[in-house]
This record gives C-alpha cells, structure tokens and sequence, in this order.
C-alpha cells in the first residue's frame, strides 16, 4: 500500500464509492499501540485525496494527539480507553477523540514558545500548525477532541 | 518515499547500535520514534555521550520521529552543550526533516547529510 494515492479509489458499480467515509476504532491507552493506529491514519489520509507529505504530517498530528490523551488525561495508564473516529467527507478529514480522563491544563496548553529549547511541550503546538481545526471539550463522558483538515482546493477538483 | 507498511520491518518497532570511528561515536537508529520507543532512544544517546566527545546520530533508517523524540534529542544536545562535547545529526530523510522544521529547531542542530561530512572536525 502506498500514501501516493490521489483520489478515492474508483469501485465500479458502487455508487457510494465518492461518498462519506467513516471509521471507528477503540483502543487501549498502550503507547505500543500508536504505530498501528499510525499505519491506519496514514492510509485513511490517502484514501481521502491527500498528498504523501500531508498524510505523514496529518499522521503526526493524530500520533501527538493521542500521546497526549495517554500521558495528560490518563497519566501514562495503559490500561484506559480512548474512542477514536474517523470521517472523511468531500474535502475534509475530521479525527475525533474521546477519552474518560482528567481534564486538559488549560495554563500548560501550548504554554511555551515552539522554538525555545525546551524538553517537552511541542505536541499541542505541532497539532495546531498541521491541522485546520483543533476543538477540545469538556464532555459528560470525559474530553473531547476533535481535528480537522482541509484537502487544498486544488485537489478538490473531481 | 516507503511507506510505513511497505517496508520489510522487523517486530522490534525501533533498533539501535553504537560504533567508534576516528574517535566519533556513531550511533545507528532504526525504526519510529515515538512515546513507546523514545525512553529507550533517550537513555542510549545519553550513555554514549557519556563515554565519547563526539557523537554522531544516523537517522537514516528513522522512518518517524513524533515531539518526544525531538525532545529526547534536545536533551541530548543541553547535555552535550553542557558537558562541552560535539552532538551532529545525519542521514535526515524526509519525514525526520519536516518534524524539525515543524518544531522550528534546525537550526539548533548540527545537521550533516553524509556520514563522512558528520565525520569532518
């Protein structure tokens, strides 16, 4: 398989084959679990008209993502459950992400500047500049994130 | 450009290996870097430069490298900063590269393409 792919695949006979694109998974808080979940963004990423180098960074952005849900809202437990969706309609790719943990530290969010050189703290900031949108929520069943990502108008041509 | 499931990988998820040369310790990293395998990235970098006043990090078979393990890397380099001793990165390819321009932090990094040019005092 390939991240090069440019546009959704052509099933014949198959109306729906342009249509919505939807995908859940549910997942331990096991950090030996992101390179899996990696492997399956990346692909859902180019099934969905992205180029190489933004399905990598889009990967990224996920990978921070979770990381973070692992390390912040569940305290490096591995033993927790993280919710995660994938929907890809014309255009866009929106991830969303539920967890039952602590809340986010608003005062540590992005609290340092990128290029101080400092040990930690980058994820919030690498998700912010890859992704178009970046919503947090504070829920009834825990936190919730959601990311989304514009195709460039360029490749939205059918 | 391979990708992740391309490539023939092991099951070990990250690899690495140390070797001397011309009084450089060169370290040779396989695999992703990521929250589950930078520990382990971190403290081998850290132990080397303990024992070297030169080291030198191949990240040619690095096929991902999430913040941790930048930040594992810039440990490594207050340390060497500190310690008084030489830190150079080569053999960036393109994923490794657009996390480091990401983080904004390329230039903090002594950054060499070859292993040769890494070599050169």
């Amino acid at each position: 398989m390939s991240c090069e792919k440019q546009s959704p695949p052509e099933l014949p006979g198959c109306q729906e084959a342009n249509g919505p694109l939807d995908f859940q998974l549910r997942i331990l808080s096991d950090p030996r679990l992101l390179a899996v979940v990696r492997c399956t963004v990346a692909e859902f990423a180019a099934v969905s008209g992205f180029k190489e180098d933004q399905c990598r960074s889009i990967t990224l952005a996920v990978d921070e993502a979770l990381s973070n849900i692992i390390r912040h809202a569940y305290n490096n437990r591995r033993d927790q459950e993280i919710e995660m969706r994938l929907h890809a309609d014309i255009g866009c790719l929106e991830f969303t992400f539920v967890d039952r943990g602590e809340p986010l530290d608003r005062s540590k969010y992005c609290a340092q500047p990128l290029d101080a050189v400092a040990l930690g703290g980058r994820g919030t900031h690498l998700i912010r500049q890859i992704m178009d949108e970046v919503v947090y929520e504070r829920v009834s069943e825990g936190n919730r994130l959601r990311l989304k990502k514009y195709l460039p108008p360029a490749r939205l041509t059918p | 450009m391979t990708h992740l499931l391309d490539d023939k990988r092991d099951a070990t998820p990250m690899k690495i290996s140390t070797r001397e040369l011309n009084g450089t310790t060169i370290v040779d990293v396989t695999g992703e870097i990521d929250m589950s395998t930078s520990p382990g990235f971190r403290t081998a970098l850290l132990e080397s430069l303990k024992k070297t006043p030169r080291l030198a990090v191949n990240l040619t078979n690095v096929r991902y490298v999430d913040s941790s393990g930048i930040a594992s890397l810039v440990e490594v380099l207050k340390a060497a900063r500190i310690s008084d001793k030489r830190l150079v990165l080569f053999g960036l390819n393109e994923p490794v590269q657009e996390v480091l321009q990401l983080t904004r932090l390329t230039k903090i990094f002594e950054i060499r393409k070859t292993e040769k040019e890494a070599l050169e005092v």
